[in-house]
């Protein structure tokens, strides 16, 4: 797999009443980067992942990953972006209940292309044995602790092999050990697979292991000038 | 319809034809369906939403289910009731009575409905006995009861002809033997003493004359299993008439009779020696001193003007069912605001808007085909349990079973209401994904 490099430049999301939540006038990531985004609650990283996904459509400016910029796709065109390149893993794990954790995890199968299907289902029943639940991939989802949501919510956004993942405090929710563990897959996928990596978090072990931190406050992306370059 | 669709339709076998049309009726669920699932996988999810909305599901398919159990067990019910009162008046081709109500005379005759009718004289009798078209030619004369089960005075060949052969006994030979109806408390051997009138009229017993069962009819399907039919002598002489023969009678009952000695009968069926004999005596015996019915004839007639109200019942049905629908869907959409964070995540995840119609509205499908299924079955189980009320009741055997035209009906149904599904399915695809992510 190759990376993709992101490039944005005059960006601004709006919310409710057209307040500025997001401003970003320039930022470069070449491919493969790992990226850790840091800042206090409410400073706008969830949207800035959300508008980096396509989920969010800016109200100016470019998001260019590789040489598409999404913020002049329309929904389908971002939804078919998402779904060919972006691994993302919610704040909130956000999991289908009802499901086991290998459905869970292997979820996106269900509306991939039918060849891919099979490679979807064999990397998330990988990946969960790989973070330890390969013995309970067959039980409903709603039955596991909030850190083993959370491994199944990383396992999904890594099953589909996407070059870029988008992960929002993705250790959030797991002890030191695991937490860091996971930290450093995380990093590795990155850099031995080539793809790029956008990681909100809270987690110093997480900001140490990225090739680069940037903070984000009140809506403002804190770029060390010799960074941006 | 164009007219080669039209001739091909008219070329096919029935059953083939049938197949057609329901299939004709459900292609647009089918068309559809292939283009929206196309290319999805749903069934893990979709079973995942009807699992955790189980009673949700239950309930409305329930509530489908008993709108069309009804509709469908109406109509079937109809049906079985037209071809249960055809099957009763099967025997009966030609009635002949005095002039009058034509519906009144085939009740009586046929149905053995308790009314007061005139009745032919001995003369217009031998008339109608000795034409050269019949085959058979017998009194049908009612009037009297036993415990409110009319006693009808007939001729031994009639009770051949009614009966094909008894199930016990024989037929009467003499005026004081009679046969039962096979849905009749009388066993062989039993005596019994008739009434004068029928029904509510009944009079007092006719003093001191009793009758001996001597056979039993088998299952008639109609008013007849619960009627026991005696001699027409026997029935003339209790009521202190002639008994239809000159003095001198040898005792033996049944026909032919002396028009002089003929004290009159309500009714004669008429067996022709043929559908062309049939016609040919209905003309003729159509004059002011009789009146010649088909019994069949008058009963597509009184069909045909229940055929307005079955239509109209049908469409009232359809219009239940669908407003029923209509609810459900209503509710589903409801549901889908519950569902809107699963959606939202769904579509933040990549997956195409279709694939959330698809999702909404194979769920909707899903629980309109498991309704109408167990509609179809509940209303087999209605008819059923309404047909055995009403054989009980009448004695006419209905036998209502699932026909083409209830399926058709739920196959247009089906089609109907999965076009309505897709409201809802379009209306999960415009809601916003990053407000119902959040939740
Ligand atoms: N649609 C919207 N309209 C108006 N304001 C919004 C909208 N969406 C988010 N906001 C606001 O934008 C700000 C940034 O939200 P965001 O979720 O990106 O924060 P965050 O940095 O991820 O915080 P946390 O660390 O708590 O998750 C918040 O103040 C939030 O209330
Ligand atoms: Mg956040």
């Amino acid at each position: 797999m190759t990376g993709i490099s992101l490039s944005i430049s005059d960006l601004e999301v709006t919310g409710q009443g057209g307040r500025r939540i997001l401003s970003v006038p320039r930022l470069e990531v070449p491919a493969g980067t790992a990226v850790a985004v840091r800042g206090p609650s409410g400073a706008g990283k969830s949207t800035l992942l959300y508008a980096l996904a396509g989920i969010i459509a800016p109200s100016r400016g470019c998001i260019t990953w590789g040489d598409t910029d999404i913020a002049g796709l329309d929904d389908s065109g971002r939804a078919a972006f998402r779904r060919g390149t972006v691994g993302f893993i919610f704040q909130e794990h956000l999991l289908f209940e009802e499901l086991s954790a290998l459905g869970n995890a292997g979820v996106t199968a269900l509306y991939a292309p039918r060849r891919d299907r099979r490679r979807i289902r064999d990397s998330a029943e990988g990946l969960l044995t790989r973070f330890g639940l390969g013995k309970s991939a067959a039980r409903r989802s709603d039955t596991f602790s909030g850190g083993e949501r959370q491994r199944i919510a990383v396992v999904r956004a890594l099953a589909g092999d996407a070059p870029v993942i988008l992960a929002d405090e993705p250790t959030a929710s797991l002890d030191r050990a695991n937490a860091d563990a996971l930290a450093d897959d995380l990093m590795r996928l990155a850099r031995d697979d080539g793809r790029t990596l956008v990681a909100v978090s809270h987690d110093p072990s997480l900001h140490d292991r990225a090739d680069r931190v940037i903070d984000v406050r009140d809506g403002q992306l804190e770029l060390p000038e010799a960074q941006n370059a | 319809m164009p007219d080669p669709i039209a001739d091909l339709l008219a070329r096919l076998p029935l059953w083939m034809e049938n197949t057609v049309i329901l299939l004709g009726a459900l292609l647009p669920v089918l068309v559809i369906g292939a283009l929206v699932l196309r290319g999805f996988a749903i069934w893990p999810l979709l079973s995942a939403l009807l699992r955790r909305q189980v009673w949700v599901s239950v309930v409305f398919t329930m509530l489908i289910a008993v709108s069309i159990g009804l509709g469908v067990g109406l109509i079937a019910q109809e049906r079985g009731l037209r071809q249960g009162t055809a099957r009763a008046a099967d025997k009966f081709e030609l009635v002949i009575a005095a002039p009058g109500s034509e519906i009144t005379a085939m009740l009586a005759a046929v149905y053995l409905q308790p009314s007061a009718i005139p009745l032919i004289d001995g003369p217009t009798y031998a008339q109608v006995a000795a034409h050269p078209n019949a085959d058979l030619v017998a009194p049908l004369a009612f009037g009297d009861s036993y415990e409110n089960a009319p006693v009808v005075g007939s001729t031994p060949a009639f009770v051949d002809y009614l009966s094909e052969g008894l199930a016990e006994g024989r037929v009467f030979a003499t005026e004081t033997e009679a046969i039962a109806g096979a849905r009749t408390p009388l066993a062989v051997g039993d005596s019994f003493t008739p009434q004068h009138g029928q029904g509510n009229e009944a009079e007092g017993a006719h003093g001191g004359f009793e009758y001996q069962v001597v056979g039993r009819m088998p299952l008639t399907g109609s008013p007849w299993d619960r009627a026991y039919i005696v001699p027409a002598e026997s029935v003339w002489m209790v009521h202190g008439l002639a008994n239809g023969h000159a003095p001198g009678w040898d005792g033996t009952v049944g026909g032919p009779f002396d028009p002089d000695y003929f004290p009159g009968t309500p009714a004669a069926l008429v067996k022709a020696d043929s559908l062309g004999g049939a016609y040919v005596m209905q003309a003729q015996f159509n004059t002011d001193r009789t009146m010649a019915l088909f019994p069949g004839t008058v009963l597509s007639r009184l069909h045909a003007l229940m055929g307005d109200i079955r239509q109209v019942m049908s469409i009232l049905a359809i219009v239940t069912q669908v407003l029923v629908t209509v609810g459900v869907l209503a509710g589903l959409m409801m549901l889908t605001r519950l569902l809107a964070r699963r959606l939202a995540l769904l579509r933040a995840l990549g997956a195409p808007r279709r694939f959330n119609f698809a999702l909404t509205w194979s769920y909707a499908v899903t629980l309109i085909v498991l309704g109408a299924g167990l509609g179809l079955a509940l209303g087999v189980l209605l008819t059923r349990a309404i047909s055995g009320v009403i054989t009980d009741r009448t004695d006419i055997l209905v036998t209502a079973s699932l026909g083409w035209s209830e399926l058709h009906l739920v196959g247009a149904f089906v089609s109907l209401t999965a076009l309505l599904a897709l409201i809802p399915a379009w209306l999960t695809m415009t809601r916003p994904v990053v407000r119902d992510l959040r939740g």
